[in-house]
C-alpha cells in the first residue's frame, strides 16, 4: 500500500530518521572536512606540476632558437640543460607531499632551473639579433607566461596545504582525524626562497 | 523498541555549534584595495573620457552577448605593493570573469602611475588568446599609444585587437555562445528527477510515522497502526535542524561576472 510495506518486519521510521540525522550532524561537524580537503590540496598539487612540466617542455625549443645566435654562451646553455634534465629526471616518490626530504630536493631542483634560465635570459639581452627574433619574441612570453602560472598554482597549493593543515591541527578536525583518518599526515608546502624574496635594486649612478 | 542514541544528542548539539560558528564573520579577506565590479569598464585611475568609456562598455557588452566571453577594462593608479601579475589574478578571481564553466574571461589591467599593465586570460581561453598574442597585442598595439600619451587610444586599440583575436577562432566561439544558451542540460534533469524521487520516498516515510502518531491506532507504547501499517516510534522527541544556506545575491543592480577563474594566463608589459 505504502512503500513502508515493502520490509517485511514493521519499519521503524525513527531509526531512518535517527540515520539521516546522524548523516546531516556528522557531516555539519566536518567529518568530510578531511578527506575533502585532501583532495583539494592534491588537485592543487597536480596543477603544481602540470605547470612545471609546461615550463620543461619549453626549454628545449628555446635552447635551440638561442643557440643559433649565442653559441658561445655555452655554460649558459649547458646550465640550463643540465637543471631540465635533474628537475626532470627525479623520479617524484608519491608521499612527496608528506616527506619532507623529497619535498625539498623537488624544489630545490626546480628553483635550479629557475635561476638557469633567468641566466640564459638575461645573457640574451646582449644579443640583438636575438632578441629581435619572432620565434625567441614568443619563446620568451610563453616562459614568462609559464612562471605566472607556476606562481599562480603555488600560491593556490599553499593555500589549500594551510587549510589541510589547519583542519588536522584545530579542534573538530583533530578528532575526526584520530578516530577516522589515523594515516592523515600535514602537508609540505612551499617556502619562499631568500633569493626571490630579494626585491632587486636598480643604481642609476 | 528502538534503542535510545546518547549520540544523536551530542551530534545535534554539534550541529548547532557548527551552524553558530559559520555564522561568524568570515576573517581573512584580503580586500586590499581591488575596487567592487560595477561595470565593464572599471576607470578607477580616470583616464578615460565618458564618451569612450560609455562606447567601450557597449561594445564589450554587445561582444558578450554573442560570444558569453566577458572582457572587463580596469584601470587603478597602483598594485601598490603587489606585482601586477599577482594583483591581475586576485582582481581577476575576486570579480569571477567568464562563464563560471567556461572561465571565458579576459582582464585588461592598467596600472598607470606604475606604467604596468596586463592582459589576465581566463583558464577557458588560455588556447585562443595565448600569452604570446597577448604580449603581441600589448606590445604592438597597446604600448605605442601609452607612450604617446593617448590612453583611451592604447586602451581602445587594445579592445579591438583582444576582440579579432577572440572571433578568429570563430567555430569554438560559437560553440561557447551556444553552451551557455541552455540553461538546464538533460543529465540534470534527470539528476533533479532522481532526487525528487529520493526526497518524496524519504519524506513521504516520515511524514507518514508523524501522522500516524496522531491519526493511528494505538496498539502498543510508541506503537501505532493506520491504514493498515504499523509504525513504531522511540520516545526521543522528533526535532529536525534545519538548515538555511544563506546565499546572498549581492546583485547591485549593474554588471557582475560570470565566476570564471584564471590561472596566471596572459602576459603583462610596460610603457
Amino acid at each position: 500500500m505504502t512503500a513502508v510495506e515493502i520490509f517485511s518486519k514493521p519499519v521503524r521510521p525513527g531509526a531512518i530518521v535517527a540515520l539521516l540525522l546522524a548523516v546531516l550532524t556528522l557531516s555539519g561537524c566536518g567529518i568530510n572536512a578531511i578527506p575533502t580537503y585532501e583532495e583539494q590540496a592534491k588537485a592543487a598539487w597536480s596543477q603544481v606540476l602540470n605547470q612545471y612540466q609546461r615550463r620543461a617542455d619549453l626549454i628545449p625549443n628555446l635552447i635551440e632558437t638561442v643557440k643559433g645566435y649565442a653559441a658561445q654562451e655555452k655554460d649558459v646553455l649547458t646550465s640550463v640543460v643540465d637543471a631540465r634534465a635533474k628537475a626532470t629526471s627525479v623520479q617524484i616518490p608519491s608521499d612527496v607531499l608528506t616527506n619532507p626530504q623529497a619535498f625539498e630536493t623537488f624544489q630545490q631542483n626546480q628553483s635550479a632551473l629557475t635561476s638557469a634560465l633567468t641566466r640564459l635570459l638575461a645573457v640574451s639581452e646582449a644579443y640583438p639579433d636575438l632578441k629581435s627574433n619572432q620565434n625567441f619574441l614568443a619563446l620568451q612570453s610563453q616562459l614568462e607566461g609559464t612562471e605566472n602560472r607556476i606562481a599562480v598554482a603555488r600560491r593556490d597549493y599553499i593555500e589549500a596545504v594551510r587549510k589541510y593543515n589547519t583542519e588536522l591541527k584545530t579542534i573538530p578536525g583533530r578528532w575526526w582525524a584520530s578516530w577516522f583518518y589515523p594515516e592523515a599526515k600535514p602537508m609540505q608546502t612551499f617556502t619562499i626562497d631568500a633569493q626571490s624574496r630579494e626585491v632587486p635594486k636598480v643604481n642609476f649612478d | 523498541m528502538m534503542a535510545r542514541f546518547p549520540l544523536l544528542y551530542g551530534n545535534l548539539l554539534c550541529l548547532l555549534l557548527a551552524l553558530l560558528l559559520a555564522a561568524a564573520p568570515l576573517s581573512g579577506a584580503r580586500a586590499q584595495d581591488i575596487p567592487r565590479l560595477t561595470e565593464r569598464v572599471m576607470d578607477t585611475a580616470g583616464i578615460l573620457p565618458d564618451g569612450v568609456k560609455s562606447r567601450l562598455i557597449a561594445q564589450l557588452a554587445a561582444f558578450e552577448d554573442k560570444s558569453s566571453d566577458q572582457l572587463v577594462v580596469a584601470t587603478i593608479p597602483t598594485t601598490g605593493d603587489w606585482t601586477i601579475e599577482h594583483y591581475a589574478n586576485l582582481m581577476f578571481r575576486r570579480w569571477g570573469l567568464g562563464q563560471a564553466e567556461e572561465n571565458n574571461g579576459v582582464l585588461l589591467l592598467v596600472a598607470v602611475n606604475d606604467r604596468k599593465l596586463r592582459i589576465e586570460v581566463g583558464y577557458g581561453l588560455e588556447g585562443t588568446l595565448t600569452d604570446a598574442l597577448s604580449k603581441l597585442i600589448i606590445d604592438e598595439t597597446i604600448v605605442p599609444e601609452f607612450r604617446a600619451g593617448d590612453f583611451p587610444a592604447g586602451i581602445q586599440a587594445g579592445v579591438d585587437n583582444i576582440i579579432a583575436v577572440l572571433e578568429g577562432d570563430a567555430a569554438e566561439m560559437q560553440a561557447r555562445a551556444e553552451r551557455n544558451e541552455r540553461w538546464i542540460e538533460p543529465d540534470d534533469l534527470i539528476a533533479i528527477g532522481f532526487f525528487s524521487l529520493f526526497g518524496l520516498f524519504f519524506g513521504g516515510m516520515i511524514i507518514f510515522s508523524i501522522l500516524a502518531t496522531i491519526f493511528g491506532k494505538k496498539i502498543a507504547p510508541g506503537r501505532y497502526k493506520w491504514l493498515g501499517v504499523q509504525v513504531s516510534v522511540s520516545s526521543s522527541g522528533g526535532s529536525s535542524g534545519s538548515r538555511s544556506s544563506g546565499w546572498s545575491s549581492s546583485s547591485s543592480g549593474g554588471f557582475s561576472g560570470g565566476g570564471g577563474s584564471s590561472g596566471g594566463g596572459g602576459a603583462s608589459g610596460s610603457w
